[in-house]
C-alpha cells in the first residue's frame, strides 16, 4: 500500500542574519543553506493500517507526508503509494488519496459548504449516486445539517475542521494522510474527529496515517507509530512496544486511608507524586506486580491503580535518548 | 476528456458563485470594468483641442474603447492574481491534490467569474450601442464569427501569458510586480493606450507581432471593420504562434517550477 525506501528531501533556503546591515549584504550576496528535512527513511504501510507519526516541530513528519502524496519530489529514495510514484501526481493517484492539513482550507472559503461540497463532486467526478450516499453518510458522522447551508469562511475551527474532513472524504479515498487534523481544536472538537476516523476506517478500512502534536489523537486511533526525529527514523512499532522500551518503569497510584511517613516507600518505588493519602511511585517494570502485591499487605490501601507514563513523557525519552 | 469536463463545469459554477456572493465586490468589478472608458476620455479630449489625430474621430474612439471594454473584461490574465496568492501562501499544495492541473482550476474559475462579468457589463454595452450612433458597428456574420474567434484567441493567450508569468512564483516572490511590469509595457503595444494606428511607425510595426496586440486590439479592430482579410489571416496567425510560444514556455516552467516547489507553509 505504502511503501518507502531510503527517502530523503533536502531544502536549500536562503539565510540572512538580522539587522539592516545585514539585509543591505544579502541584496548583493546571498548565503544558502542546506536544510536535511527528511534523511534515509524507509518503512512500509499496509491496508486498513492506522498509523501514527509522531515527533517534534521540524523532525521531518509534514515533509515525509507531503512526499508521499506527491507534494514534493523527493531529493533521494523511493516511494510507491498504491502501486504509483507520487510526485507524478497521476490523476488515478490522486483519486484515492485525501490529504487533510489541520490549518489549511480545502474547500472554497467564500461558499456554503454544500455547493463547496459540489465543486469538490465536479473535480472528482463523482456520480451522483455514489456522492449521495457518501454525503448522507458524512453529514450523520459528523453531525453537519446544520452547516450545510453556511459560509463555510464563518463556520468556527471545529466545524470547518468537521467540513474540510467530509469535503476530503466524499470521493472515498483508499489513503488518507491527516496532518493535524485537531490542530486547535477544544476537547469537545478532539474527541469528535477522533471518534469519527476511528469509526471511519472501521467501516471503509482506509489505510491512515496520522501527524499530531496531540498524543491523545494517536494513541486512540494507531496501534502502530513511526517517531522520527531530525528527519531520521527512530522507532517503527506498535505503541504499546514503544513504550516498553522507553519507559522502565511503570507508575502505581495508591490511595490510602491516611498518609504515611515519607520512608514508607523505601524499597518500593520512587516517589513521583505526593499529595496527602495519594502516592503516585515509579516501579521498575518488572516488579510492579511484586510491589504493588506487598503495598495491599503491609499498608491501609483504599485503592491500587498501576498505569503507564503519559506517552508524551515517553515520546520525550526517546528523543532525549536520540 | 469528459473528466476534464465535469470539472471545468462543476469549478466554472463555483467561481460564479464565489463572484456574486459579495455584493461590494461586485459593484467594483464592474465599476473596473469600465476603466478603458478613461483612456477614451483622454482621447476625447485629443480630439475636442486639436482635432483629429490622424482621422481618428470622437466617434471612431468611442467604437474603440466600448469595443476594449468588452474584450479587456473577458481577457484570461486575471488568473494571475490567484496563482500568486496561493503560490505564496502554499494554498497550491491543495490544488496540486486535486486531480486536475491547476492550469484549469484556475482557468474554470475565471470562466464562471467572467460569465458574471459579462452579465453585469452585457447590457451597459448594449444599452451605449442603443443610445449612440457611433457604436454602429460594420457587423456581418463573417465578421462576427472572426470576432468570436479572436475573443476565444485573447483569451486562451491571455490566461496563458498569465499562468506562465505566475510560474514565476516557484523561485521568486516577486511574479505580480513582474507581471505588472509586463502589463505595463505591453499596454502601449496592446491597443490600451492607444489604437495601433496612432502609434510611431517602429513602434505599430514592432506591437503587430508582439503578444500584446492579439489579448485586446485585435478583437477590436476587428469589430471596428478596421481590419481586411489579409490583416485578420495575419493578426490570427501571431497570437497562434504566440499562443504556441507560451504553451511551450508553460510546459517548461512547469515542470521545472513543480519539481523545485516546497509547498510552503507547513
Amino acid at each position: 500500500m505504502i511503501e518507502v525506501r531510503d527517502l530523503a528531501k533536502h531544502y536549500r533556503v536562503h539565510r540572512r542574519q538580522p539587522g539592516l546591515a545585514a539585509s543591505l549584504r544579502s541584496l548583493v550576496r546571498r548565503e544558502h543553506v542546506t536544510v536535511r528535512a527528511v534523511e534515509r527513511v524507509s518503512f512500509t504501510i499496509s491496508a486498513g493500517e492506522v498509523v501514527g507519526f509522531l515527533g517534534p516541530n521540524g523532525a521531518g513528519k509534514t515533509t515525509t507526508l507531503k512526499c508521499l502524496t506527491g507534494l514534493l519530489h523527493p531529493t533521494a529514495g523511493a516511494v510507491r503509494v498504491l502501486g504509483h510514484t507520487p510526485h507524478r501526481r497521476e490523476s488515478a493517484f490522486l483519486r484515492r488519496i485525501s490529504l487533510v492539513m489541520g490549518q489549511r482550507n480545502g474547500l472554497f472559503w467564500d461558499l456554503p459548504a454544500a455547493d463547496a461540497f459540489e465543486v469538490n463532486r465536479a473535480v472528482y467526478g463523482i456520480a451522483e449516486g455514489p456522492y449521495r450516499a457518501a454525503l448522507d453518510e458524512l453529514v450523520d458522522l459528523l453531525g453537519l445539517a446544520e452547516l450545510l447551508g453556511r459560509q463555510v469562511r464563518v463556520l468556527s475551527l471545529g466545524e470547518r475542521m468537521r467540513c474540510e474532513l467530509a469535503g476530503a472524504l466524499l470521493h472515498r479515498p483508499d489513503v488518507l494522510f491527516l496532518d493535524e487534523p485537531t490542530l486547535g481544536l477544544d476537547v469537545n472538537g478532539q474527541a469528535a474527529v477522533r471518534a469519527f476516523l476511528r469509526d471511519y476506517n472501521d467501516r471503509h478500512g482506509a489505510t491512515v496515517l496520522l501527524t499530531s502534536h496531540y498524543m491523545g489523537d494517536v494513541t486512540a486511533l494507531a496501534r502502530r507509530v513511526l517517531v522520527v526525529d531530525r528527519g531520521t527514523l527512530r522507532f517503527d512499532g506498535d505503541l504499546a512496544a514503544l513504550v516498553e522500551a522507553h519507559s522502565p518503569h511503570r507508575l502505581v497510584r495508591v490511595t490510602l486511608r491516611a498518609p504515611v511517613p515519607a520512608a514508607t516507600w523505601a524499597g518500593l518505588g520512587e516517589p513521583v507524586t505526593v499529595d496527602g493519602a495519594v502516592v503516585t511511585l515509579a516501579v521498575p517494570r518488572a516488579e510492579t506486580a511484586a510491589v504493588a502485591g506487598r503495598l495491599l499487605a503491609t499498608l491501609p490501601v483504599e485503592d491500587v491503580a498501576i498505569e503507564d507514563p503519559p506517552i508524551e513523557e515517553i515520546i520525550r525519552a526517546v528523543f532525549a535518548h536520540a | 476528456m469528459r473528466d476534464t469536463l465535469t470539472a471545468y463545469r462543476g469549478l466554472a459554477r463555483g467561481g460564479t458563485l464565489v463572484a456574486v456572493t459579495y455584493r461590494g465586490r461586485l459593484v467594483l468589478r464592474v465599476l473596473t470594468g469600465f476603466f478603458p472608458l478613461l483612456m477614451m476620455a483622454v482621447w476625447l479630449t485629443v480630439v475636442a483641442e486639436g482635432g483629429p489625430p490622424a482621422g481618428w474621430t470622437a466617434g471612431d474612439f468611442l467604437a474603440y474603447y466600448a469595443a476594449a471594454t468588452l474584450v479587456v473584461n473577458l481577457s484570461g490574465d486575471h488568473v494571475v492574481w490567484q496563482w500568486d496568492a496561493d503560490l505564496r501562501s502554499g494554498d497550491l499544495s491543495l490544488r496540486l491534490l486535486r486531480p486536475l492541473h491547476p492550469f484549469h482550476q484556475y482557468a474554470a474559475a475565471d470562466l464562471g467569474q467572467r460569465a458574471v462579468t459579462l452579465v453585469a457589463l452585457g447590457p451597459a454595452l448594449a444599452l451605449a450601442a442603443v443610445l449612440s450612433p457611433a457604436l454602429d458597428y460594420p457587423v456581418t456574420p463573417a465578421r462576427l464569427v472572426a470576432f468570436a474567434a479572436a475573443l476565444v484567441l485573447a483569451y486562451a493567450l491571455g490566461l496563458l501569458t498569465a499562468s506562465t508569468f505566475a510560474l514565476l512564483g516557484f523561485w521568486s516572490t516577486q511574479t505580480a510586480n513582474v507581471w505588472l511590469l509586463w502589463w505595463g509595457l505591453g499596454s502601449f503595444a496592446s491597443g490600451w493606450v492607444a489604437p495601433l494606428e496612432l502609434l510611431p511607425p517602429w513602434l505599430r510595426t514592432a506591437a503587430l507581432v508582439l503578444p500584446f496586440r492579439s489579448m485586446m486590439g485585435f478583437p477590436v479592430e476587428l469589430l471596428t471593420g478596421r481590419l481586411d482579410g489579409a490583416q485578420t489571416a495575419f493578426g490570427f496567425a501571431v497570437g497562434l504562434g504566440w499562443l504556441g510560444v507560451f504553451a511551450l514556455l508553460y510546459r517548461f516552467g512547469w515542470r521545472r517550477g513543480v519539481r523545485r516547489h516546497q509547498a510552503v507553509a507547513g
